[in-house]
């Protein structure tokens, strides 16, 4: 139905099947300041711990996944256009000040609250701040200690009082069995059950609704399988020691390192890559506000005013490098009318094409 | 006594217009459900199937049904919200009895204390002033089995003569017309023939917004090629892409109609053998309308001659062709003879009772048809009989087992009841399913009338502008509530199931019924137990006459997705196509030609009130609007009424849309906010009338009825107009703007 | 861009969407039911509007097109617009959609609607959860006049007048679609939505008023 267009009609860029020597580049870069991390920050690896290098890898194979995804994402056209104006109104003469403000407000609010879940949905707001608080919970315990960053010697001989060490540098000594001991020692735990409760919600919420269920993607499933899986398989870790005398132990301490470590890698390819890209709506903000106090463009055809200049200029200037033309022939650009006219225009076209019923 | 118990306000606080905008629960409870009942939708004749959501006995949604032949799942915007209505937070709960001190001037009391009290004053007011004095009007929103009910418990329950209802302000021209022309009073055709005629002619109804669905069958014909034609006053959206139209004058149709006849006798396009072999009278109708030339019906109507002579060609020399007509034409002072001139039209031309052939009106009221039918007509008992007829009034009272005499006669018409009520005459009223203060002409006269009711009781599921007047109320149930059988448009008995049962202490309108008659010491006559028990006397009752519903069985309505009646015997199909070869219902079997010539309407323009006004409907809203304007989306739609006009007769005006106009007649005025639009004669303009009160288009029609059929005159009166010098911004939600915030 | 959905293995592929705008009554029943569908309750994504109601009672209504290579999933710099192998380009993810509205401004048809409150933008999906188990879309299930028809070319060549036209001109700029307009004759070509529709009204005249003063 369309080889007799096809010239007109967008070609396929290619592009995207070729290897990123930059990103490459730099993804390297970023595993090489990992490493340097661990080394210096783990006191040239004294307070390494070798049980957990299978974690490392795990580790260092996301960070150049994640690192190169997300170089190459931002080189996409319309990422690229987006990224330099975001950043160029943050630091716009005269808004710098305010501008800061703003983006501690909307960390806050848009990042960590998450407030724009919650006018969504109450209960998918809070499955969501249950997995997020829950992930972010479980990284800040499971990275350092990964890393050599933090580890733990017992004091005394009855085997009951622990000291902390961060960068080698004691803290007190506490009681496992006291509150504080059990809560530090079961932070992770405490971080599996807030990831499970929010992934039984979402569960709960997809599988009760078929038009969820519908547009559900398969990535969307294995996201919150995998998280699952990290949870439960370290909460039977601590189970295994607590009841069972650490049957099972050995078995249960690699599945659960497999799960995490297909976990980490899941994070670059998967579904939990927004976690990296939705920063980007702060920077949407920002553009948006430059493009309200800037001159505004008006439709070609009715003439009022319908979206920022500013953004219409980037979306004419985008839409070529992705092999659009939506010049008009005559100079102007269809990327000028607006929505409303478009909808018109297509309707008021077919209405000719179809002249003189009977 | 029945003036409002408190201020309007109040009134409003308490009972609402409310909209209910989501489904029970939200939007966000899940689309989980634990049933879906087959069953129809209430606001319109077409009766178009649906399935209606059920959780935790609410109605959360609907589904498409599209097995139902007629609209196989398509549905208008009220039938798509239509499911809204029952969670509207309105909904009356309890009965009710006037009381200024309670809030809201109503107070809930038991069902002993309500209809105990409704009983003793229609005893008090019949001891005192006779049995007519206490009259009860109904409405065609009911079901088969409840008009059946409510025409017997009139008779002989209340034995009052005077019981009419609100088909009245409906199809009763078309009724009348058809009875006296063809024997019968039913749309000629399914509308399965549509698709099968070569011209689709539509007089006097917007196909569009009034039966929406109608619109699917009239572009299956032009998908074959069929021609459109459309005469109506303004371009309505199904007149928009006609081959033809024609923009007659309010109140000129049947001379229009009339010139075409002429030009259809003059050029010989006469389906002599039909006219010989199946009609009388043909003569007496071509000498009625020798002068009607195209060239003086053209000056009379504003319509080009030309369009018409093609009209008559389009309609005189197709082999096929259904002619459909509805309020447009029906609403007149000589509404009785525009569809004669309709129907006259159609058999000149031998188009009935042949595939794709007919002349139909399209009912407008969810029952309309089978309302009708049933015997809640002043003049009519079940069957179609006629309450003059002797031997129809021995047959009902050999079903009823009552003595003939105990039928009272033949009474007075709605409008003429509310007049009556007016004059002292009438000081009791009944009302179920009927809100005449938006619906009836000139609503001072109706609200005047209501105050000088003695008691006034309403059986309601709301509380609709006129029971706001009542002295007590009967909380009654939604049509989603109760099951039985309701006749669409086409004469398809269709089968209504119910979905849920009547909330709090509201019970079904036919509990109530069987109440009132009981306390009236008549149970003899009413000993059903369920509407079951109804439909099974009404079809004996309905034996032998000719809406003959005595075949039909609710197991056959649901295996073959409606039966047409007549369906005289059991085990006989339905009748979809009437008069196949040509066999009319008269007892010869002829169809009778009446002339219809065209005569002025009730009030013309003058220098005084020089503009002509129409009224009508629009897509979101039903009837008087007690359902629709309490369902959110459809308020939203079309929020308040516009008064249509030219740009031609905006500028000799000096107004812009959303300038609000006063529109003022001789019985009232009213402003609103103006739409100037090309799709509307510069002479005339137009008025949706599905509000109350202030926004109320009947303040400004007249009483005017037509000789026969007693309809009023709703769609000519003559108004004149001025700016207000206040200007609104017309909200239309079929702008949209580019940032949509919703929520 | 195509992403295998095991979900949507089933879709009855050999149906098409296809939009007659001319035959548009403006009755907006399926501006009520297209809040009604399970993937977006109580969210109305279609259009619909009067072209100009001065002149003409004409409204536009207006689905995704659902384009072969869509404009909008390329301008979005979040990649939250996918197109499912069957064809039907997908409403934003929302964990991805940051709300700058590139989509909304650039998608040819000006079918995305972006939503202040939750930041986000949404757009017709054919109703997936319908279509992708072989039911019509809500819009097309109710549409009373038809304009909004679903269900296979064959049925539409024996039962309705015109020819299907999956192709539409902006300009230099070609679009191929999966949803289909009706025309007279396809083969002149794709619709020219910027041409000169000539002022075309089927009512030049309705009153008779040329010439009359």
């Amino acid at each position: 139905m369309s080889s007799s267009t096809a010239a007109t009609t967008r070609a396929s860029a290619s592009r995207r099947d070729r290897v990123d020597v930059r990103a490459t580049a730099i993804g390297l870069v970023a595993v090489g300041v990992v490493l340097v991390g661990v080394y210096l920050g783990s006191g040239g690896l004294r307070w390494f711990d070798a049980a957990l290098a299978g974690y490392l890898v795990g580790v260092l194979l996301a960070v150049f996944a994640t690192v190169y995804r997300y170089l190459v994402w931002l080189q996409r056209p319309p990422t690229a256009c987006l990224n330099r104006r975001g950043w160029q109104a943050f630091r716009a003469r005269g808004r710098r000040g305010r501008n800061a403000v703003g983006l501690v407000g909307e960390v806050g609010t848009n990042l960590l609250a998450q407030g724009f879940i919650r006018r969504r949905s109450t209960t998918r707001w809070a499955a969501h701040q249950l997995v997020f608080w829950g992930c972010l919970l479980a990284a800040a315990v499971t990275f350092p200690l990964t890393f050599g960053w933090v580890h733990f010697r017992s004091v005394g001989q009855d085997g009951s009082h622990y000291r902390a060490y961060l960068f080698g540098v004691g803290s007190g000594t506490f009681d496992a069995t006291s509150v504080v001991g059990f809560t530090i020692f079961h932070l992770l735990n405490i971080a599996a059950v807030l990831v499970i409760a929010g992934v039984a919600v979402f569960l709960y919420r997809r599988l009760r609704d078929p038009g969820a269920l519908a547009v559900e993607r398969s990535g969307d499933f294995l996201a919150l399988a995998g998280l699952f899986a990290v949870s439960i398989t370290g909460m039977f870790l601590t189970a295994s020691s607590m009841w069972l005398d650490g049957q099972y132990y050995s078995f249960l301490n690699n599945l659960h390192a497999l799960t995490v470590i297909l976990g980490l890698l899941y994070i670059p390819f998967g579904k939990l890559f927004h976690i990296f890209q939705r920063p980007a709506n702060i920077g949407v903000h920002f553009y948006k506000s430059a493009g309200a106090e800037g001159p505004q463009q008006q439709c070609r055809r009715c003439g009022e005013p319908f979206a920022s200049a500013l953004q219409i200029g980037d979306l004419e200037a985008v839409l070529p490098q992705l092999g659009f033309d939506y010049g008009d022939g005559a100079g102007g650009n269809y990327q000028e009318t607006c929505p409303r006219c478009r909808r018109n225009l297509v309707t008021l076209a077919q209405s000719a094409r179809v002249g003189g019923f009977g | 006594m029945a003036e409002l118990p408190v201020t309007e306000a109040e009134l409003i606080d308490r009972f609402g217009p409310h909209l209910n905008v989501e489904p029970a629960g939200g939007w966000n409870a899940g689309i989980d459900f634990d049933r879906e009942v087959e069953t129809h939708c209430c606001f319109c004749g077409q009766q178009c199937g649906i399935k209606l959501k059920v959780k935790d006995d609410k109605v959360v949604g609907f589904e498409p049904w599209y097995d139902f032949p007629f609209n196989e799942g398509k549905l208008c915007p009220k039938g798509v919200k239509r499911y809204l209505q029952n969670e509207s937070p309105d909904r009356l709960l309890d009965p009710m009895v006037r009381d200024p001190g309670a809030p809201g001037g109503f107070r809930a009391v038991s069902w002993d204390e309500a209809l105990d009290r409704t009983v003793s004053e229609i005893q008090r007011i019949q001891q005192a002033y006779g049995k007519d004095a206490f009259a009860l009007l109904s409405g065609v929103s009911l079901s088969n089995e409840k008009s059946y009910l409510i025409g017997k418990f009139a008779r002989l329950g209340l034995q009052t003569a005077n019981l009419d209802y609100n088909g009245r302000l409906c199809m009763v021209s078309a009724g009348a017309a058809g009875k006296r022309a063809l024997g019968l009073d039913r749309a000629a055709n399914p509308w399965s023939d549509i698709p099968l005629a070569d011209v689709v002619m539509l007089v006097g109804c917007n196909v569009a917004e009034c039966a929406p669905i109608t619109t699917s069958y009239v572009w299956r014909a032009r998908d074959r090629g069929a021609k459109l034609v459309v005469i109506d006053p303004r371009v309505t959206p199904i007149a928009r892409t006609a081959d033809l139209f024609l923009g007659v004058r309010p109140g000129t149709d049947s001379a229009v109609l009339g010139a075409m006849l002429h030009v259809i006798i003059e050029n010989d396009w006469v389906d002599h053998e039909f006219v010989a072999a199946h009609t009388v009278g043909f003569d007496e109708v071509a000498q009625s309308v020798a002068d009607h030339t195209p060239e003086w019906a053209a000056k009379l109507s504003g319509v080009p001659a030309e369009r018409i002579v093609e009209a008559a060609r389009l309609w005189g020399t197709s082999a096929t062709g259904m002619l459909m007509h509805a309020r447009g034409i029906e609403h007149h002072t000589k509404g009785v003879d525009n569809v004669t001139a309709c129907i006259n039209l159609g058999l000149a031309t031998g188009k009935y009772g042949k595939p794709g052939c007919g002349v139909t009106t399209i009912t407008g009221q969810g029952n309309g048809q089978g309302g009708r039918e049933q015997g809640h007509k002043c003049d009519q008992l079940p069957g179609n009989r006629d309450i003059t007829n002797p031997e129809h009034r021995a047959y009902i009272a050999s079903v009823w087992q009552c003595a003939v005499d105990e039928i009272p006669g033949k009474g007075l018409t709605a409008q003429e009841i509310m007049n009556a009520i007016h004059d002292g005459e009438i000081k009791g009223l009944l009302s179920i399913c009927f809100n005449p203060l938006v619906s009836l002409p000139e609503t001072r006269f109706t609200e005047e009338a209501l105050d000088r009711l003695e008691f006034y009781a309403a059986i309601d599921f709301f509380l609709s502008e006129s029971a706001q007047h009542a002295d007590v109320v009967l909380a009654g149930s939604l049509h989603e509530e109760d099951e039985g059988t309701a006749t669409s448009s086409e004469g398809r008995v269709c089968k209504l199931n119910a979905a849920k049962a009547p909330p709090g202490n509201a019970w079904l309108d036919w509990e109530i019924v069987l109440d009132l008659a009981r306390r009236l010491g008549r149970e003899r006559y009413f000993p059903f137990r369920n509407t079951r028990e109804m439909f099974d006397e009404m079809r004996v009752a309905s034996h032998g006459g000719t809406a003959d519903y005595y075949g039909i069985t609710w197991e056959q309505i649901e295996a073959q997705h409606g039966v047409f009646w007549p369906c005289p015997e059991i085990g006989h199909p339905g009748t979809p196509r009437l008069f196949e070869g040509g066999r009319f219902y008269h007892p010869d079997g002829k169809a009778k030609f009446f002339p219809a010539p065209y005569r002025p309407s009730a009030e013309e323009v003058d220098d005084e009130y020089p503009i002509w006004l129409t009224t009508g409907r629009v897509i979101s809203q039903y009837l008087s609007g007690t359902q629709t304007r309490r369902i959110g989306p459809l308020v939203e739609q079309y929020p308040e009424p516009l008064c249509e006009m030219h740009p031609r007769l905006a500028e000799q005006l000096g107004v812009v849309t959303g300038d609000v106009v006063r529109v003022t007649s001789r019985r009232g005025s009213m402003d609103l906010p103006a739409r100037v639009v090309e799709t509307i004669r510069p002479d005339t303009v137009f008025i949706p009338y599905h509000w109350p009160g202030r926004q109320a288009a009947n303040q400004l029609t007249q009483r005017a009825l037509d000789p026969i059929s007693k309809i009023p005159e709703f769609k000519v009166s003559a108004v004149r107009i001025e700016r207000t010098g206040e200007h609104r911004e017309v909200h239309d939600k079929r702008v949209t703007t580019l940032h949509e915030e919703r929520r | 861009m195509t992403v295998t959905s095991p979900l949507s293995a089933h879709l009855v592929s050999d149906q098409v969407f296809v939009i007659d705008q001319s035959r548009c009554i403006g009755c907006e029943a399926c501006v009520q039911a297209c809040e009604e569908c399970g993937t977006h309750r109580g969210t109305s994504l279609i259009h619909l509007e009067f072209v100009d109601r001065t002149t003409s009672t004409q409204t536009a209504p207006q689905v995704c097109m659902h384009c072969q290579d869509p404009t909008c999933a390329e301008v979005c710099p979040a990649d939250a617009i996918k197109q499912n192998e069957d064809g039907v380009v997908q409403s934003s993810l929302k964990p991805r959609c940051i709300g700058c509205s590139n989509c909304v401004l650039a998608c040819p048809f000006g079918v995305p609607k972006y939503f202040a409150l939750p930041d986000q933008m949404m757009k017709c999906d054919m109703c997936y959860d319908r279509s992708s188990a072989g039911l019509k879309p809500m819009c097309a299930s109710v549409c009373p006049s038809q304009a909004l028809w679903f269900g296979t070319p064959e049925e539409f060549a024996a039962t309705r007048r015109g020819e299907l036209l999956f192709e539409f001109r902006f300009g230099n700029q070609v679009v191929p679609t999966k949803v289909a307009t009706v025309v007279d004759r396809a083969d002149d070509g794709p619709l020219d939505v910027l041409g000169d529709p000539g002022g075309f009204r089927w009512q030049d005249d309705p009153f008779g008023l040329a010439g009359v003063v």
